[in-house]
């Protein structure tokens, strides 16, 4: 009986020891993989928007660094996305990361405009072979979903009155009212555009973009772990953050189409 | 001093024994601490079995919280820091020199003229208006020069429901164009406006589908019966009350309809 005694909290204590290594273990190989997701996703890119399509006009590799040609390569890129853009006659998003602005525009007129108060980017989109990210932005982005704290249409539902007798005037809408405006765009290009508003108007604006942040992230980190689980290397998510004042993104999130475009400057 | 001297002399040899020494007692002191603890606690099993349950919970709620906090913020960041190595970008003066590299760049630069007078062409030289839905504004440009601003009134965002069918009150987003002009525009009730108020609807030609007044002194005719114009409820100027159509105050009204004109642009987002 004693002996009993003496050995179950060694078993127990085993058993934690155990349990420590393969948590540690799944915590380094969790690590390995999601460190290895931005090289493979790079590389996704080069495949994709290299040096390929310029091989064949038989010029010098070099090319591709030299401050000249990634110039001109970064302007003609733009413009070749805002025309792709001004085609149509829907409403569109154009953000330049190097003047820190955010345009909203319909046929190549730019209806409003923005200063972004911060931005924060991928290394890879930052940091990355300029001649391949610019490539991977010289079309438009196509909104494939976003997710929001602000509805898209503030759409009200009135059932129609059977006579007069039933009619009730409509209220006057409360202009005052006021929310907290955090959204994401998710792209068809795997980039991600993160819109916080910048400012706290209301005490606990932060927490509520906090949670927004929080949220987003368990979700990527669910899909991450999909992947880890199913021992693939996790898809690398590209962003852009930008924090602009409220009323700005609240009028960028509403104009917008679901399925909108987004020219990218860099 | 030298007594002094000989104190000092005197306490030499002890110093140089107390580092053992203290460490010596220092350990007993430990030894002791620990084993009057255990004697404690297996004299009260009790407190044993409590402070074993907190290490446990405490710990079974911090190791998954910094777990988690390691894989959503930690790994994140890592993985942040150890992508993207910044590209050098070179100036080589004899890359210059290649005549591939000169057809190149004057190709691109080539492409940039025509893409930049191709988006300038979009851009309208007319004149213009621009309706922010959103906050319920329009500014005016002529000649590319914002020439007046201030609040309209855009739609309701609201749906109807019947029991036939969803009328659904919004202004619709993109570029248009001026259709019509009128002045002292005559409104034609549409079948909702009656529904709406819970009257029977009368057939497309009966009088009292005609409402003078309401519209104000002008009209401009936008696309599928959309319409820029004036109103009477003048308080509810710069919210979304509308069924679709843009109200815009008298004086806004009167400038808008004489700047624009037919064919002229309509942005709204």
């Amino acid at each position: 009986m004693e002996a009993e005694t003496r050995k179950s909290p060694r078993y127990l204590f085993r058993a934690l020891i155990i349990i420590l290594i393969a948590l540690i273990a799944f915590v380094v190989y969790y690590s390995i993989m999601e460190m290895r997701s931005s090289s493979k996703k790079m590389a996704e890119i080069s495949d994709e928007y290299g040096f390929v399509k310029y091989e064949k006009l038989k010029l010098p590799e070099n090319i591709t660094t030299d401050s000249t040609f990634l110039s001109l390569f970064r302007e003609q890129a733009y413009l070749q996305s805002r025309v792709a853009m001004a085609e149509t006659d829907s409403v569109y998003l154009t953000i330049n990361l190097t003047d820190s602005v955010i345009n909203i525009e319909i046929s190549g007129v730019v209806v409003h405009s923005t200063y972004i108060d911060e931005i924060e980017a991928s290394k890879l989109l930052t940091n990355g072979d300029e001649f391949i990210i610019t490539s991977l932005l010289s079309a438009p982005l196509t909104i494939v979903s976003d997710t929001s704290s602000i509805v898209k249409i503030p759409i009200v539902m009135k059932i129609a009155p059977k006579d007069t007798s039933e009619f009730i005037p409509d209220a006057i809408p409360d202009t005052a009212f006021y929310e907290p405006v955090n959204y994401i765009f998710e792209t068809d290009r795997g980039i991600n555009i993160i819109v916080y508003q910048s400012e706290e108007i209301n005490q606990g604006d932060n927490k509520e973009r906090f949670m927004f942040d929080l949220r987003h992230r368990l979700i990527n980190t669910k899909a991450v772990m999909k992947d880890i689980l199913a021992f693939k290397v996790p898809e690398y998510q590209l962003f852009i953050k930008i924090k602009i004042p409220s009323a700005d993104a609240k009028i960028i999130y509403r104009a917008i189409p679901k399925h909108g475009q987004i020219g990218i400057y860099k | 001093m030298e007594n002094e001297e000989i104190n000092n002399e005197g306490l030499e040899p002890d110093t140089a024994k107390n580092p053992d020494d203290n460490s010596q007692t220092s350990k007993d002191v430990i030894i002791q601490i620990i084993s009057s603890l255990r004697a404690k606690m297996q004299e009260n099993r009790r407190l044993l079995f409590v402070l074993k349950a907190a290490l446990i919970t405490i710990l079974s709620i911090i190791i998954p919280i910094l777990l988690l906090l390691y894989i959503v913020y930690l790994v994140p960041a890592l993985e942040e820091s150890t992508s993207g190595h910044k590209t050098e970008i070179t100036n080589n003066p004899e890359l210059k020199t290649d005549a591939a590299y000169k057809k190149q760049i004057a190709l691109m630069s080539k492409n940039i003229k025509q893409l930049s007078r191709k988006f300038n062409t979009y851009s309208s030289g007319q004149s213009y208006i621009v309706i922010n839905t959103t906050e319920n504004k329009f500014s005016l440009y002529k000649n590319k020069k914002l020439i007046r601003e201030g609040l309209c009134s855009s739609g309701a965002n609201k749906i109807l429901q019947t029991q036939k069918m969803n009328y659904l009150f919004k202004t619709p987003k993109g570029k248009f164009s001026i259709m019509g002009k009128r002045k002292h525009p005559y409104w034609h009730r549409s079948d909702w406006d009656f529904i709406e108020q819970g009257l029977p609807v009368p057939p497309k030609d009966h009088p009292s589908r005609w409402e003078e007044g309401v519209l104000g002194d002008y009209a401009l005719d936008l696309v599928d019966g959309y319409m820029i114009h004036g109103t009477i409820y003048k308080r509810l100027m710069g919210m979304p009350v509308t069924h679709g159509c843009v109200r815009l105050g008298d004086e806004d009204l009167e400038i808008v309809f004489n700047t624009l004109n037919i064919g002229s642009k309509v942005y709204i987002f």
